[in-house]
């Protein structure tokens, strides 16, 4: 029951097995599910107790710990952007890693963005490694890039220039992300509504959305096909909200679309 | 050992749901001790803010995502629960609820946080209650004054009885109000009227097609110009808000909601607008009867905001609340999720709700025919649409220009315009608060989602497990970043907007 105790326990167990032979690198899990787990302190603490076998492992792990802790000073993300560059300088999955957090830190950490060295760190990753983990998630990030980052106010051209990467990106649940994110983007800029649906259906053909986000998708797709004046998909979305969603708040307004909807249908009124 | 609950639900009513609820569990469970924490409302931001920073705050917190200066909270402090939320609650077996993973036994499998969780699709908090905000009658007053005991149904009903309780304080010589009147609950009302009787407005603002206006779409839509305060079915709303104004006794906007109890208590209004929350209190020391009535709805024909309404407003939906989250840097973090699993756990729930006066949250639950009254159908339009309460500024100026009612100068008029004078001012400064939380949720995964792809490549551990959690960080991290850059985006037109609309 007492977490602490535990947390002891595997500090102990970690020493122990750090003396052997094959364990050494054994650690770095456990330092890694710290993080992962939101408890960057005590990943600091493990990580520090001791060494570890693989040199650029223990340099990742590094960086990605200090990067568990932000914000980050000016002073450290150049520390940590220098040692990422070390380690990306390779063509395993770890130098993918390191150049994908090299890019984030140019993104996200730095306190002003450096939006065209971010650009450019993802767009060099997708040229060298394209099937890489961490280049697909690399296109992700440079959508978000081209769709919002600060410059020209040309929609057209924004969306355009997103809209070319979710065919480069492989891993399904990556490019839905991008889809659903170049659909309300073009919501926000009030493109044409035809466009805005063929990214909220393909985000929805590949589905396993979280949060309120799914929800919203599927009252999305009804809504904007009604306006659209496809209803017969529109009632399709709106059937399938309230079947996936029963203690939605929006139930309600979703029944009185779905009258409004068969009164369309039968020439009575438009909704 | 021992673990503590702070909330601070000074009510009568929720103290004693927690006292009966931590007796029964410290009985199944005698090497623990549960101690319970009352918080006074007015002091509660700062205590947590100050024990969190200090590592001292208790193993169990109640939050809300409304709290204004708090919204950075969540994620630095808070454990996400989605890990036991996804298995069954362990003290519901022998129940109908024993398979059911945790978040299935909440009523509304937990909407809120779905809907508000700083970092989208993390549970961050399991919930005690329902409620709704209702109509609580003095029974023996709204007899004495209309000779009826039936609950005004519409908004033109209800003006009938201010017209008669007018006629009834001159004949006899008294000063009873129709509305029991603090700022806390005056506003709570302005705001739900506001959004029921303008739901043709919020359909026309809904160009995302969610059936809902967020927050977020409330502030932009201002700062694009689609709305604003003079607007005719905003300013038939704010004529509404001033009918409310006029029916609670002056002075209203300086004394808290505990005045208008009192006022209520002492027989001097016939009605006090209030959440479900207040039942308990209400009930237990009023010296008269009282009964809980709907909201009374605005409706085609209403001669004020008629044309503006869509159909009947939700009064209430089935959402749950009182919201206790996980402190994650406390070292008891198992024993408290296993004391928020007894909490919300059938047993604990109805011992709950049946020593508090407050609906149960969790389903199959009995629930009492006092209770009964609280809970809401799914039989009213529900657009949220947060016009006076998009964010904490937008709050704020609403609470210092509702004083533009009153006085000889005084009315809707120059209140819309006292609010459009600020509002893009508030409008921007909640975006860009928003703006902030979409970001700081999205820079601590940068490293969760880097550490799960590493255990994925060292091996050994569960690759499916490790598969999942970084493709759930990253789709969250995604959600958040994008929203966060949509924002700052929204934010840097708005600025040249402004200027154009501001500039001769």
């Amino acid at each position: 029951m007492n977490v602490g105790c535990r947390r002891w326990l595997v500090i102990a167990v970690f020493n122990l097995t750090g003396a052997t032979l094959s364990g050494e690198r054994d650690q770095l899990p456990a330092v890694l599910n710290l993080v992962v787990g939101n408890q960057s302190k005590e990943a600091a603490a493990m990580l520090a107790a001791g060494a570890v076998a693989d040199a650029r492992e223990r340099e990742l792990a590094r960086a990605i710990v200090a990067m568990a802790a932000p914000p980050l000073s000016e002073q450290r993300v150049t520390e940590l952007g220098k040692a990422l560059e070390v380690l990306a300088d390779g063509r395993d999955d770890l130098a993918a890693e390191a150049h994908y957090l090299r890019a984030r830190l140019f993104q996200l950490h730095q306190s002003e963005p450096d939006w065209d060295r971010a650009s450019a760190w993802y767009r060099m990753l997708a040229e060298r490694q394209p099937e890489n983990h961490w280049a697909q998630l690399g296109l992700v990030k440079l959508g978000l890039i081209l769709l919002h980052a600060p410059g020209p106010d040309d929609a057209t051209a924004r969306i355009s220039a997103a809209a070319a990467l979710p065919p480069r990106i492989r891993e399904a649940e990556l490019r839905r992300d991008l889809h659903l994110q170049i659909a309300w983007a073009g919501l926000a800029w009030e493109r044409p509504r035809a466009e805005v649906l063929r990214h909220l259906l393909a985000a929805d053909e590949i589905g396993g959305l979280i949060g309120i986000s799914g929800e919203d998708l599927v009252m999305q797709i009804a809504e904007l096909s009604l306006r659209e004046g496809q209803t017969a998909q529109a009632r399709r979305y709106f059937e399938r909200f309230l079947r996936e969603f029963r203690t939605s708040p929006r139930n309600f307004n979703v029944r009185q679309r779905l009258a409004e909807l068969e009164l369309l249908e039968q020439g009575v009124r438009t909704p | 050992m021992t673990i503590r609950v702070a909330h601070w639900q000074t009510e009568v009513g929720p103290g004693d749901g927690f006292a009966a609820v931590i007796r029964r569990y410290e009985e199944l469970n005698p090497g623990v001790r549960v101690v319970q924490m009352i918080i006074p409302p007015r002091v509660y931001r700062q205590w947590l803010r100050s024990n969190l920073a200090g590592d001292k705050a208790p193993e169990i917190v109640e939050f809300g995502v409304w709290l204004e200066g708090m919204t950075d909270v969540p994620v630095r402090y808070f454990e996400s629960l989605n890990h036991h939320l996804a298995k069954p609650n362990p003290y519901n077996r022998g129940t109908v609820l024993a398979t059911d993973p945790w978040l299935k036994t909440f009523e509304d499998e937990l909407y809120e946080q779905k809907l508000n969780s700083p970092e989208p699709g993390q549970y961050y908090a399991i919930t005690l209650t329902r409620s709704s905000l209702r109509f609580f009658c003095n029974r023996d007053l709204l007899r004495a004054v209309t000779g009826s005991e039936a609950a005004p149904r519409t908004l033109e009903e209800l003006r009938g009885v201010a017209r008669q309780l007018a006629e009834f304080n001159r004949s006899s010589g008294a000063d009873a109000r129709l509305l029991a009147g603090s700022a806390d609950n005056a506003i709570a009302m302005m705001n739900l009227y506001i959004a029921g009787s303008t739901t043709r407005l919020s359909r026309d603002l809904d160009r995302e097609g969610l059936l809902a206006l967020y927050p977020r779409q409330v502030s932009w839509r201002y700062l694009t110009g689609e709305w604003s305060f003079r607007h005719p079915a905003m300013r038939a709303a704010l004529e509404l808000v001033a009918e409310i104004h006029a029916q609670m006794k002056p002075g209203y906007q300086q004394v808290g909601r505990d005045e208008a109890m009192r006022e209520f208590m002492r027989g001097a209004a016939v009605f006090f607008f209030a959440g479900t929350w207040e039942a308990t209190s209400l009930r237990r020391l009023a010296g008269f009867p009282i009964d809980v009535f709907r909201c009374p709805q605005a409706t085609a024909d209403d001669p004020v905001v008629g044309p503006h309404v869509l159909g009947p407003f939700a009064d209430g939906n089935n959402m749950t609340g009182f919201g206790l989250y996980l402190n994650k840097r406390s070292s008891a973090k198992t024993v408290a999720v296993d004391f928020m699993q007894f909490l919300t756990s059938r047993e604990g729930n109805e011992l709950f709700a049946r020593h508090s006066g407050w609906a149960p949250s969790v389903r199959e639950v009995p629930i009492t025919d006092d209770i009964r009254a609280f809970l809401t159908p799914e039989d009213g339009y529900s657009y949220v649409a947060p016009y006076l309460s998009a964010g904490g500024n937008a709050r704020a100026l609403f609470r210092r220009n509702l004083h533009l009612l009153a006085g000889p100068a005084g009315g809707v008029d120059r209140l819309a315009a006292g609010l459009d004078a600020g509002m893009r001012e508030a409008a921007m400064a909640d975006l860009e608060a928003e703006r902030k939380v979409a970001w700081l949720s999205a820079l601590p995964l940068d490293a969760r989602i880097a550490a799960a792809g590493a255990c994925l490549r060292l091996g050994g551990g569960d690759a499916a497990g490790d598969a999942a959690t970084r493709s759930r960080l990253e789709a969250a991290q995604n959600q958040s970043e994008a929203r966060a850059l949509l924002i700052a985006a929204q934010l840097r037109m708005a600025t040249p907007l402004e200027r154009a609309l501001t500039e001769p």
